[in-house]
């Protein structure tokens, strides 16, 4: 199936400035982990029910496999990959390893960007603060525990 | 992978209705894209071109004239969700939109968008009936507005004429002094079914009330009848006319049993939560 139509997108990606010619029908999903080589975002269901593929644009979550690339220009695009700065850990990734808030992992992407964009908005919430947020991140681990409590503890971290 | 289609993003509303006429069947309209998308890449619906309308002047503009709200068809429901004039204005509204998919579907869909796909399984469209809420409705003849309630036909199908976009709901605000409930029962993140109550007068009876009702059927309704029958009722009495129900709901919303739950459920759980959104209205 070839292109009809194709748009230059300027985006920054974790603080980098980008800029391409992306098909009107690409996905952010596609553009981040097939141009941009970064896969820690991760494909899961691509309805917008699971948020495996969460990224935040302009700090606002989304579902990167059901979000227009052509969306995000000029506009802050950020990934899992954009949280630690150099070797320094996010205090929500410092959080999740402390209470092994995964088991496999895959949700884990995902499930950090979500929680970023809470803690943004509401930095000390309280557990229902974070059940509500969080229930559009699907965890077939079951490791929600951890997870609440990893983005509870994180939320107390100056950062 | 979508399939690939082209993009138009005319910059009025008249661009857009002449877009519209002229591609008819080979154009959607595209706003958040939460819907459209999913269809687009499941295969349910095709598009060769997209009409993007967000770029249409007011289209995601929201005021308060001193008698409604307006909304703009393409404000998101985070903003419906989190703005304090809407939580002041239309606390019913506000209610409903935290309950639509997710963080993320909220942040990326919108209200027109809601409404246009008239998916029978949504929240707004319900709270909004309780607010008798309108909509203008622009084409190449100009606008008009007609009352939600008439917008919605049934299943995904709306009142628009081809080449008319929806471009703006207007919510008048309860009367002074009412106070209102929205209920849901839900299944993961769609409701199974929802129940909007707006109630005023005092603690110990009812006064003038409105229900509305939506998943149940093919669109979302108001139950006039039913309100026309408890208004003025002890609260004891007016849930006992509603246990007693049964036959008019059957009736009035043509209940559809599918995999949220059978035809006869559903007229139950829409007894039980008209019940507990009478009660929590009037607060008791």
């Amino acid at each position: 199936m070839n292109t009809l139509e194709t748009r230059t997108v300027n985006l920054t990606i974790n603080g980098r400035a980008w800029s391409g010619d992306v098909p009107v029908e690409e996905v952010l999903l596609e553009t981040i982990r097939n141009r941009l080589e970064l896969t820690g975002t991760k494909r899961s269901c691509e309805s917008e029910v699971c948020g495996a593929c969460t990224v935040l644009v302009d700090g606002e979550p989304v579902s990167s496999c059901t979000y227009l690339t052509f969306e995000a220009d000029g506009r802050q695009v950020t990934t899992v990959e954009g949280l630690a700065k150099g070797d320094q850990l996010d205090p929500l990734q410092e959080a999740f390893i402390r209470n092994v808030g995964a088991q496999c992992g895959y949700c884990t992407p995902g499930q950090l960007m979500a929680a970023k964009a809470l803690l943004r908005r509401t930095p000390r919430p309280t557990y229902e603060d974070v059940a509500t947020w969080m229930s559009g991140n699907i965890c077939r681990c079951g490791a929600y525990v951890a997870i609440a409590q990893s983005i509870l503890e994180a939320s107390h971290t100056p950062s | 992978m979508l399939k690939p289609f082209r993009l138009l993003q005319p910059s009025s509303a008249v661009e857009a209705s002449q877009e519209l006429l002229r591609l008819g069947d080979q154009a959607k309209v595209y706003a958040g894209g939460v819907e459209l998308l999913l269809l687009l890449r499941h295969g349910l619906t095709e598009a060769e071109y997209l009409v993007d309308v967000k770029r249409i002047p007011g289209m995601r503009d929201l005021g308060w004239n001193g008698q409604r709200l307006t909304i703009g068809a393409c404000v998101t429901h985070r903003t419906l969700e989190d703005l304090e004039e809407v939580r002041t204005r239309a606390p019913l509204l506000a209610e409903a939109e935290r309950h639509v998919g997710n963080i993320r579907v909220r942040t990326q869909g919108t209200i027109g968008g809601n409404l246009c796909f008239a998916d029978p399984h949504a929240d707004p469209g319900t709270a909004l009936l309780v607010h008798e809420a309108t909509v203008s409705v622009t084409g190449l003849n100009g606008e008009r507005e007609m009352p939600l309630a008439e917008f919605f036909r049934g299943t995904y199908e709306v009142a628009l004429e081809e080449g008319e976009l929806l471009s703006a709901v207007h919510v008048p605000p309860l009367p002074a002094g009412w106070r209102s409930a929205f209920h849901r029962s839900e299944r993961f993140y769609r409701p199974t079914l929802n129940v909007a109550a707006a109630v005023g007068g005092g603690d110990s009876q009812l006064g003038d009330v409105r229900l509305a009702v939506g998943c149940v059927g093919p669109r979302a309704l108001r139950l006039e009848d039913l309100e026309q029958r408890l208004r003025g009722l002890p609260m004891a009495d007016a849930l006992r006319v509603v246990g007693e129900s049964a036959a008019y709901l059957e009736d009035r919303l043509e209940p559809v049993g599918d995999l949220l739950g059978s035809a006869e459920y559903k007229i139950h759980i829409t007894k039980v939560l008209i019940g507990r959104a009478l009660k929590q209205a009037v607060g008791t």
